[in-house]
């Protein structure tokens, strides 16, 4: 193989990549984040279990799992948005998000785009049918389960009985009573089993993706265990677990109950801990673009559009041209008056180049 | 470079569309072709130039660097992978980003595709589907030994100039011997727009 690099004029030679020199202050802010939010995490539950008289100690793993969970997640997000791709994007994102001439302009375009693309997820719909019904019964399991057990873990939410036993119970949050209701009938029936319908809808949804994983092509081509199964895994263990704990309690009178109990409890932490750093990280970045899209949706409304200088097609918003070239420039990607052509055109233009420059034969 | 990669020969191709038919049947993107046929100079000329990943070395994935979901994954061997469905947002940055315009978009799915070497056959020693099929050897996947075996006295490119900047590659070019001195023209800066000359 030829090395032209070795006898290029200096004016050809290759640009130095991006250095390194934020590194250190990435790390150190990203550590300062985590700790202020661990901090700011465990002040609120000694707070929100009133002085820890309403925390229960047997759930304390789990409340310890939520601490390094917030750690984890403002440590990585910290990362995240410190590179120059994801920064740029973020401040412009967040910028349409509190603009309030966006709000004038298009009042509801953020509640729908909310509703459309983090709840409903419409555009797996885009992608299969099959993975956005499966997402769907994740995301909303997982939802679930997190606004039952995330309180309860933290000494939030109690449930007490004035006779001991129930059916009468009582509902309280940081000490305020909500409401009351029977454990008897459907809605404590509902209440008492959350989880349980949780597991229920989480178990056929991770159970497809994993289905997916052993008989996909597309889907296994460059698949890694911990990044793509691992999360399955651990969704579909935490959920039988949990499923057996039921199942302990009303069938067999609480046998291996203390056993399941370890099991589910082991499996929670481990995810909780592992969440910011594997494939769950997508559940606290996805967001973010709800930002990216109101900001290019809010250039278009104003006809800011960005057509190719060769072909005259839209290639993107204005703005968005200008905060990519900002961020090539960032990285020391010298090429980004290129991002004012389309694809196309950039491929034609190196056709001719080639055509004209390097082989006329080509002709 | 990789030892093993895919060698573009502009001059050879007939422009028949073998390798985008091909490419569809990728098992990693089914039914969607990655690879682009262009015809660079429409009414005049029958020259075509196919177009796959270049994966990109040195800066390493141009398009990776500038993703802010951290969502494109460069293998050890070199291959840069199309999207994480996970992680990608579709903004587009990949897209208009890379120098060479081959990432594609689904904007509906919000989506990012690209070739990526036709990673599920490239990793079992399989030559990627457009080499495979390619008839007139425009596409040849191999080593450059096993290319310069094939065609004695052929010569290669890997680096592309931008204007200033030269984009080293794993995928290379044939160039005739007197050029392989020098970055292959990358078509930057533009020297004509709509047929006018701009210099």
């Amino acid at each position: 193989m030829s090395e032209p690099t070795e006898v290029l004029e200096p004016d050809l030679a290759p640009q130095q990549p991006p250095g390194p020199p934020a590194k250190r202050s990435v790390t150190a802010r990203a550590t300062l984040a985590g700790a202020a939010v661990s901090l700011l995490l465990i002040v609120a539950i000694v707070l929100g279990s009133r002085l820890l008289r309403d925390f229960d100690s047997a759930l304390l793993p789990y409340a310890v799992a939520t601490v390094f969970l917030a750690f984890g997640v403002a440590y990585r997000y910290t990362v995240w948005v410190s590179a120059p791709g994801a920064r740029r994007l973020f401040r412009r994102g967040i910028g349409s998000l509190f603009s309030a001439a966006n709000f004038r302009k298009a009042p509801t375009a953020l509640p729908r785009m909310a509703a459309t693309y983090l709840g409903l997820q419409k555009f797996l719909g885009a992608r299969s049918h099959a993975r956005w019904a499966a997402h769907q019964l994740i995301f909303w399991g997982c939802l679930l389960a997190a606004a039952i057990t995330f309180p309860l873990t933290w000494g939030w939410f109690t449930f007490t009985s004035s006779t001991g036993s129930g059916p009468g119970y009582e509902m309280r949050i940081w000490g305020y009573k909500v409401l009351g209701f029977d454990s008897l009938d459907l809605a404590g029936w509902l209440m008492f089993h959350g989880l349980d319908i949780a597991a229920v809808l989480v178990i056929p949804g991770a159970s497809y993706f994993l289905w997916r994983r052993m008989k996909d092509r597309g889907a296994i081509t460059g698949q890694r265990f911990a990044y793509d199964l691992l999360p399955l895994i651990c969704l579909i263990v935490i959920s039988v677990t949990g499923l057996l704990l039921t199942f302990s309690s009303i069938f067999l009178h609480g046998g291996g109950y203390e056993f399941l109990a370890i099991l589910h409890m082991v499996s929670v932490v481990l995810t909780l801990i592992y969440l910011p750093f594997g494939k769950f990280f997508h559940i606290v970045q996805r967001p973010a673009a709800v930002g990216m899209q109101l900001f290019k949706y809010t250039a278009r409304q104003d006809e800011q559009v960005f057509a190719c200088k060769r072909c005259g097609e839209p290639v993107d918003t204005g703005p968005y041209v200008e905060n990519l070239r900002g961020t090539m420039r960032d990285l020391k990607l010298g090429f980004d008056s290129f991002v004012e052509y389309c694809p196309r055109c950039k491929r034609v233009l190196r056709g001719n180049a080639y055509l004209t420059q390097v082989k006329k034969g080509f002709r | 470079m990789m030892g093993r990669t895919i060698f573009i020969d502009p001059g050879r191709c007939i422009g028949c569309q073998a390798c985008v038919s091909a490419c569809r049947e990728c098992d990693s993107h089914r039914g969607k072709s990655m690879i682009h046929l262009d015809y660079t100079d429409t009414g005049r000329s029958v020259a075509s130039l196919p177009t796959v990943c270049m994966h990109c070395e040195d800066p390493v994935a141009p398009c990776a660097e500038v993703c802010p979901a951290d969502a494109i994954l460069v293998t050890a061997d070199g291959v840069v992978q199309q999207a994480d469905t996970s992680r990608c947002i579709g903004c587009a940055n990949c897209v208009n980003a890379c120098p060479f315009g081959v990432p594609k978009i689904d904007l509906q799915a919000k989506l990012q595709m690209k070739c990526n070497l036709c990673y599920d056959r490239t990793a079992y020693g399989l030559a990627p589907m457009c080499a495979t099929v390619c008839p007139t050897g425009a596409l040849f996947y191999g080593t450059l030994e096993e290319l310069q075996a094939e065609r004695p006295g052929v010569q290669v490119a890997d680096s592309f100039a931008f204007g200033d900047v030269v984009v080293s590659t794993g995928v290379a070019m044939v160039v005739p011997a007197d050029k392989v001195r020098w970055p292959v023209p990358g078509g930057l800066p533009v020297v004509e727009v709509n047929g006018v000359d701009v210099r």
